[in-house]
């Protein structure tokens, strides 16, 4: 028997595609699990877009494949798909009552009322007024209702706060929280690295169209220490950092020490036994890794 | 919960259309400019001048059987336009507002949104041809003495090759759009090529081609020919340094309209299925 809460949502094969000379996407695989809040993290122009769009039918791949639901809902699988691809989408001369009336009759379901769904993106107020009169967090939340609509099992966001102020930013997260929150399998396209660690449980790491890493957002996010020294004699400090078993890294910039170093190491001590060694260190900072440096390093 | 809506495939996508078009200008325009132009041009014909006498009275233009023609060849060029341009807008306005795109993310498949246009194209045709036959019924029996509907349908299958004349403009317009997908580029391309394009090319194979008759096959020309302007079936006996007919018979040109409709909606299904959205 299957095991349902392992059924692979998703399922990306070796996917390439080739805009004439240019390997928009290399070779890329990744699964995502039932349940998953996925992120999907890389700089402008790394594939994201791109492979949201052939895994929602609309480029054609240059090579590889993908199959959703394991294949059980054949061709019909974007029925049960909410998504947004790059901008909000809509037909600028109805209001959102009709926007979402036509979604509706393409999902082919029954349930008329958008009531509930205006409320959660907090648009009940404007639900009579023309697309083209909402400001971009207006459009982005009516977006955002859209892919609400017939309840689907998986919901794909692409840049969602994209182009938003912060108060816009603030309600978007939210609302996508809010939707996480509701057992739903999440797909999120981001460039920005806080968001993708707010909200998501699993990260794939893509660049130049290739996958570099992907795994839960907490074993992509390494538990190494970070720290920066000076001193006046910088020799004998680096001779002193590098007798010691816990630093893994050691570099020079612009005469401050910067090192690695595995969570064991405790600064104070450190501080401590430098001192004993002669060593008077004129500056120390210590801080835990974050994933938006882990992020650089994987992506240099 | 979900339950699919159970819907004939044909109506559930006749009705997305009217859902996505129902409140746009554009499209509104258009149509009612086809409604209130159509029956306006008859009123120039009652302003041309007396006809020479080897042609028939203009009163008989008004009259049944004249009526189909007359109508039909005014109905030519205001269904040209504002139909075909109606059509492809109703493609390119959903590749600038990306909806066709939503549209398949949304679920729809690459099939059912060509058929989804298609579907519109032969209704707005289906209309138009319509409110020909009413139109001419009704002038036709104000002013024609008697009446007698069988004579009043005497018609060639007018408003038939009507029909089949709007589908040909429509199918080409919308080939155009899924070509160029820019609404400017595809008016523009669509129209210079009815009224620019196409006559000069003709007009040039006709100067330099010793057997050039076959130029009156092409395609704007044929689909014109289903409703041309009467007076040119007598022109025909108007000796002249051409030594062919200047129209195409009616079943010359449709099946030839016919053939290039297969030709137009097989290109444009080609290329929406092939390429990127």
């Amino acid at each position: 028997m299957p095991n349902l809460f392992k059924m692979p949502v998703l399922q990306i094969d070796n996917l390439s595609k080739n805009y004439g000379r240019l390997k928009a996407l290399n070779k890329l695989s990744l699964t995502v699990e039932k349940g998953q809040i996925m992120g999907i993290l890389g700089p402008n122009g790394s594939g994201k877009t791109t492979t949201l769009g052939i895994i929602l039918g609309i480029l054609k791949a240059s090579g590889g494949d993908y199959s959703w639901f394991d294949g059980t809902m054949g061709h019909n699988y974007r029925l049960n798909i909410g998504s947004i691809l790059e901008t909000p989408n809509f037909y600028p001369y109805l209001d959102a009552d009709d926007n979402l009336e036509i979604v509706r009759q393409i999902k082919k379901v029954d349930d008329r009322n958008f009531d509930d769904l205006l409320d959660l993106v907090k648009l009940s107020g404007r639900r009579k007024s023309k697309f083209k009169t909402y400001s971009l967090g207006m459009k982005q939340r009516l977006a955002i209702a859209a892919t609400m609509i017939g309840d689907p099992d998986v919901v794909i966001f692409d840049e969602p706060t994209n182009g938003l102020d912060p108060q816009g930013i603030s309600e978007v997260r939210n609302t996508l929280t809010e939707i996480a929150s509701r057992g739903k399998t999440v797909i999120m396209a981001s460039h920005i690295l806080a968001e993708v660690e707010k909200i998501c449980s699993h990260v794939a790491i893509i660049k130049n169209g290739k996958l570099l890493a992907t795994g839960p957002v907490g074993s992509i996010l390494s538990s190494d220490i970070f720290l920066e020294l000076k001193s006046d004699d910088t020799d004998k400090l680096m001779g002193f950092l590098r007798s010691n078993q816990s630093i893994k890294k050691i570099e020079l910039k612009d005469g401050v020490i910067e090192c690695t170093a595995s969570e064991n190491l405790n600064p104070a001590e450190l501080n401590a036994s430098a001192f004993s060694h002669g060593i008077q260190l004129s500056h120390l900072v210590s801080r835990k890794r974050k994933l938006e440096e882990e992020f650089l390093e994987i992506t240099r | 919960m979900k339950s699919p809506v159970k819907e004939k495939l044909m109506f559930r996508l006749i009705k997305l259309e009217w859902t996505k078009f129902r409140k746009n200008t554009v499209i509104q325009l258009l149509i009612l400019f086809f409604f209130l132009f159509f029956p306006a041009c008859l009123y120039f014909g009652t302003l041309i001048p007396e006809l020479p006498s080897f042609l028939p009275s203009k009163e008989s233009f008004f009259q049944f059987p004249d009526i189909w023609d007359y109508l039909g060849y005014a109905g030519n060029w205001i269904a040209f336009f504002f139909i075909g341009v109606a059509s492809v807008y109703l493609l390119t306005i959903e590749v600038s507002n990306k909806t066709m795109r939503q549209s398949i993310i949304n679920g729809l498949t690459r099939n059912e949104f060509f058929l989804s246009k298609l579907l519109s194209i032969i209704i707005i045709s289906a209309i138009a041809s319509a409110f020909y036959a009413v139109l001419g019924l009704i002038i036709g029996l104000i002013h024609t003495e008697g009446f007698d509907l069988v004579a009043a349908f005497d018609n060639d299958w007018a408003i038939a090759r009507f029909f089949l004349m709007c589908l040909s403009y429509t199918s080409f317009a919308l080939m155009l759009a899924y070509i160029f997908r820019k609404s400017g580029l595809a008016v523009f391309f669509y129209i210079s090529y009815v009224i620019i394009i196409e006559p000069l090319l003709r007009y040039f194979i006709i100067e330099r081609v010793e057997e050039a008759s076959f130029t009156r096959y092409f395609p704007m020309n044929a689909c014109e020919d289903l409703m041309p302007l009467p007076v040119m079936r007598y022109a025909n006996a108007i000796p002249d340094n051409i030594d062919f007919a200047f129209l195409l018979e009616y079943k010359e040109a449709v099946t030839a309209t016919i053939i290039y409709l297969a030709l137009f909606i097989s290109l444009s299904y080609f290329l929406f299925k092939k390429r990127d959205i």
